[in-house]
């Protein structure tokens, strides 16, 4: 019985590289800094600095009072879990009391990651007596911006998928298992290996006197003739399908075509993501993979990224804090303070820091790469515990390139305002033009002007 | 004549848990006086969707076609379950880059495989070339090869395309075999490789639905009951008219099921189904289980493997035995885990009964389903009791409360899980399904995180007795084993369970007559799998596609 399953492992570009030695160059002039202007604060050909976005996500959410901090306004403090940000205060609006109007109390997890991330009400798949499941209702804000900053100034990748750990709840339908979504129906698998992100980023490039470059492109024609004589005979929901399919094929052949990126290439990360000892590497990756952030930025690779620290539910340990217990368990089971939670969340805050602390130290002419992004950060729930959709943990970080409030506040909604105001905001900041965002309890047309500069 | 199929054991429960399981099966003595074998007009398919081949079908596509080093460098973009099938995410999900990059970096790697071996790629040929622009050989290839992985003949235009790309590489390297290889390649790319198009025509008797052609219907079988695509041979006599009536497929599958690649495809459905396919990448602490290895985790799910095949396959029986064996099926390795002597001169899996004071019996009581349903530090119950619920019984857990407080109060201290989940079963936010999952895994905790057996945890003897609301009275493993094999809804579970998998949805409400019939053949064959296979297979709703609306 050989013939079970196909090995997970690193693709064949990532190992033939390996063989290969890697980049061993150090990181040069990023791409952008030879196209600005001599002032550094606008490209050579007056165009604005480029904006990214970044979601970052982590499951099971917070600790109230080790948490939400009792001032409101600038000086807010630091308490245990949001301590790790103190390097990068400034660049930090925390939101508090908010309510998450998308997920109204149906099915914990999948209210509070499907509502936060994308303002629609997760559509639940009705089980008929099979396990449950569920999937978005709308693509995710970060999928909503992806498209926005394509249609004005595309870039290699639309959009990069990220993950840490690798203990995700798959038996409950694409809204727990992946952060990012183009729509109900198209979950964005997500990469768990840096050096496979690597791959994704630098992979594709093909030497111009290489005739397989313009074979490939061939070979995608035809494949998209193939498809487009297969819709006329599908329904519509294999129309949808097909479309997506169709949408990939283009990107790829786009890519294809592609010419390396101005910036020299970084050597690749020397982490693979395979557990130690059976413990999951956890911030070693994520700092790996906030390395590679930085670099798809530098080099303008990709302007959105999303990053799924652990998963809703899901099994992640973290054994750093002297657990041998998953975090989800140890939010219903763990008695008392429950410390080991709380040293979960402090951990994953350290992981958000260290991104936010890398962007904030590579300069783009007269700013740095924090100055340029906005960085949505949350959770599924209010507590673990409770399953809560209000007062869900949330951070906005990031100057959007002069859009967002500098220095950074705590605001306290009064009135527990919906938290698609808040992706209103930050759509924004892409496209001034935005009135709404999610749909039914979810809807927003209303931003949130105390973040905004 | 109405057979009333009614289980009303679920009526007390206030859950929304039950299965609807009263039903009816409607008068087959035809109302509309229709031809033998026309369903009746109630019977209303789900429409048809593409299926993206699954990992481990494309995988033994690829083998079947190209060969075993063309298979060894293919890789598949990752399944997506929903409703805990990988085939209902496969007929449901779109895929995007990352996906269609995937599809190509492992067309390429498959198709360099493949031209480097030659041999199947020679035996697809037919032709010599006469030189590496030679059309016609290509056109030879292109139209034998394409008609194995589009599961139908090409048309003249895609035949047409192909040599296209197949000439254009050609001449760029100047070689035939780049021009295969890229053929080859371009064939793994199309959405006519990846997915399964099974859409049928209409249906002469009712417009409201379709039945599958005989290639479509060569498709569905080979791919449900081998988990790969339908051989050369087998497409010939779809075009032949073999698989136009439901005797015609009955015959077709007893034939498959007879092939060692049917026990192989039965593995992997369960290794699906039970999740035994996750077992070796388990992680359990090291410190409280350092002998729990994944050489030892393979064992123990060769274990439930073995008992699947033994009583599918080999003893072609009552297959409700899996949830009450007294006996089971160790390796050497197991036979040391579990503390029975391996017989001298054996290899392999034997049977043997386990000892009696381990109270194992069944299922539930293999190591690797306590492995899987547990804490990587320790049992669960919930885990346990909800994978019987959900796996076994076909019955939908409801969603756990919000803006509820569901932690345990502080400096609490329980002995045993037991006392501890009492918290939540007494809680009346809580045990609306804790009260449904854990006392089934109350009658395992004899069996710690990797299935070791236990009669005391920290110094207070177990109590593995346990009441439910709609299963009665649990004594320990063998109460809950036969409790569930003579469960009706046990069975029903089965059938549905390789219904969902083999159509990729949950069955609709105008199959659900339809699927009755299948409970009635395998009731009548006195519960063997075999039998219940062919029944599904030659039933209508396996035939038969829904239009759209």
């Amino acid at each position: 019985m050989s013939r079970f399953d196909v090995k997970k492992g690193l693709s064949r570009r990532t190992v033939l590289r390996g063989l290969l030695g890697g980049g061993t160059v150090a990181l040069g002039l990023p791409m952008l800094e030879a196209m600005l202007n001599p002032n550094g604060d606008r490209l050579a050909n007056g165009a604005e600095l480029p904006v990214r976005f970044i979601s970052w996500f982590w499951g099971n959410g917070k600790k109230n009072d080790k948490w939400n901090p009792d001032t409101a306004g600038v000086d807010y403090e630091l308490k245990e879990q949001l301590a790790p940000l103190a390097p990068v205060k400034s660049y930090c609006s925390v939101l508090t009391n908010f309510d998450n109007k998308a997920g109204f109390g149906r099915r914990g997890h999948h209210d509070g990651v499907a509502g936060f991330f994308s303002g629609h009400p997760f559509i639940a798949i009705d089980p008929n007596g099979a396990n449950y499941a569920s999937k978005f209702g709308g693509p995710s804000i970060d999928q909503v911006i992806a498209d926005i900053i394509e249609a004005k100034s595309p870039t290699y990748l639309k959009s990069l998928q990220l993950a840490i750990s690798k203990r995700v709840t798959k038996s409950e339908g694409p809204t727990l298992e992946f952060l990012s979504h183009r729509g109900p129906d198209q979950p964005m698998q997500q990469t768990f290996n840096p050096m496979a992100v690597y791959d994704q980023l630098f992979g594709n490039f093909t030497p111009q006197d290489d005739p397989s470059g313009e074979l490939r492109v061939r070979m995608l024609d035809a494949v998209n003739e193939d498809a487009k004589t297969l819709e006329k005979r599908l329904g519509a929901a294999d129309k949808l399908r097909l479309e997506a399919h169709l949408e990939g094929l283009s990107e790829l052949r786009k890519q294809i075509a592609a010419l390396p990126p101005a910036c020299t290439q970084p050597p690749a990360p020397g982490q693979d993501n395979n557990d130690v000892n059976g413990n999951e590497p956890l911030a070693e990756v994520a700092r790996a993979m906030s390395d590679l952030i930085v670099v798809a930025f530098r080099c303008d690779l990709t302007r959105v990224v999303s990053l799924q620290h652990n998963g809703s539910v899901g099994g992640t340990v973290f054994h750093m804090t002297g657990t041998t217990t998953n975090m989800h368990s140890l939010s219903h089971d763990e008695p008392g303070d429950q410390a080991h939670v709380n040293g979960a969340v402090v951990q994953c805050m350290e992981s958000f820091s260290y991104l936010l602390e890398q962007l904030m130290n590579a300069s783009e002419g007269s700013e740095n790469l924090l100055d340029q992004s906005v960085v949505l950060c949350g959770s599924d729930c209010q507590e673990g515990a409770n399953h809560s959709s209000k007062d869900q943990p949330a951070i906005v970080a990031g100057r959007g390139g002069g859009a967002l409030r500098h220095p950074g506040i705590h605001y306290r909604s009064d009135n527990q305002q919906n938290t698609s105001d808040i992706l209103l905001t930050l759509l924004q900041v892409f496209d001034p033009s935005a009135t709404s965002v999610g749909s039914a309890e979810g809807l927003s047309t209303n931003a949130l002007s105390a973040i905004k500069s | 004549m109405r057979i009333i199929i009614g289980i009303t054991l679920l009526a007390p429960f206030a859950l929304g848990l039950g299965l609807g399981c009263t039903g009816t099966i409607g008068d087959s003595e035809g109302v509309d006086a229709l031809p033998p074998g026309v369903p009746p007009a109630s019977f209303a398919p789900a429409p048809a969707t593409m299926r993206r081949l699954l990992g481990r079908q494309y995988r033994n596509t690829i083998e079947d076609l190209l060969g075993e080093a063309a298979a060894l460098a293919a890789e598949a973009p990752s399944d997506v379950s929903l409703n805990g099938f990988d085939s209902i995410g496969s007929a449901q999900l779109s895929i995007g880059l990352n996906q269609v990059t995937g599809y190509e970096d492992s067309a390429r790697a498959i198709a360099a495989a493949a031209v480097a071996e030659r041999t199947a790629v020679e035996a697809l040929m037919g032709c010599e070339p006469s030189g590496a622009d030679d059309a016609a050989c290509f056109r030879s290839f292109v139209e034998r090869f394409g008609r194995l992985a589009y599961r139908r003949s090409l048309t003249s235009e895609e035949a047409d395309r192909l040599v296209g790309v197949a000439l254009a590489a050609a001449e760029a390297y100047d070689s035939f075999d780049s021009g295969l290889e890229y053929a080859i390649a371009t064939v793994l790319q199309s959405p006519n490789f990846i997915y399964r198009i099974e859409l049928g025509e209409t249906d002469p008797h009712d417009e409201g639905r379709r039945v599958l052609t005989g290639t479509e219907m060569a498709s569905r079988l080979s791919y449900f009951l081998l988990d790969t695509t339908p051989s050369e041979t087998l497409l010939d006599r779809a075009e032949a008219g073999d698989l136009d009536d439901a005797e015609g497929v009955a015959a077709v599958a007893r034939e498959m099921l007879e092939q060692p690649e049917a026990r192989a495809t039965m593995g992997a459905f369960y290794g699906e189904l039970f999740k035994l396919r996750d077992i070796e990448g388990l992680v359990k602490d090291n410190e409280l289980f350092p002998d729990f290895t994944p050489e030892l985790a393979a064992s123990m799910r060769g274990e439930t493997l073995a008992l699947v095949d033994h009583l599918a396959f080999e003893e072609d029986t009552d297959f409700r035995v899996i949830f009450d064996a007294s006996f089971t099926f160790v390796d050497p390795t197991l036979a040391t885990f579990y503390g029975v002597t391996y017989p001298e001169g054996e290899t392999g899996f034997v049977k043997v009964s386990l000892p009696e004071e381990q109270e194992r019996a069944g299922l539930m009581s293999h190591a690797a389903m306590l492995s899987l349903q547990a804490h990587s530090d320790g049992s669960s119950p919930t885990l346990r009791g909800k994978f019987v619920r959900e796996s076994i019984l076909c019955q939908t857990i409801p969603a756990p409360p919000n803006d509820v407080e569901t932690s345990l109060p502080p400096d609490a201290e329980y002995a045993t899980k037991k006392e501890k989940l009492q918290q939540h079963m007494d809680d009346p936010s809580c045990n609306g399904c804790h009260r449904v999952m854990d006392p089934i895994g109350f009658a395992l905790e004899g069996f710690d995180g990797m299935g070791r057996h236990r009669t005391e945890v920290n110094g207070v003897v177990l109590d593995i007795t346990a009441e439910t609301d709609d299963l009665g009275f649990l004594d320990g493993p063998a109460g809950l084993g036969s409790v569930l094999a003579e469960q009706p809804n046990a069975v029903r579970c089965m059938v549905r369970n390789f219904f969902r998998h083999a159509v990729a949805h949950v069955e609709v409400d105008g199959e659900k007559a339809a699927i009755e019939k299948i409970d009635e053949a395998f009731s009548t064959s006195g519960y063997r799998l075999k039998e219940m296979i062919v029944a599904l297979v030659s039933n209508e709703a396996f035939r038969y596609v829904g239009v759209e609306r």
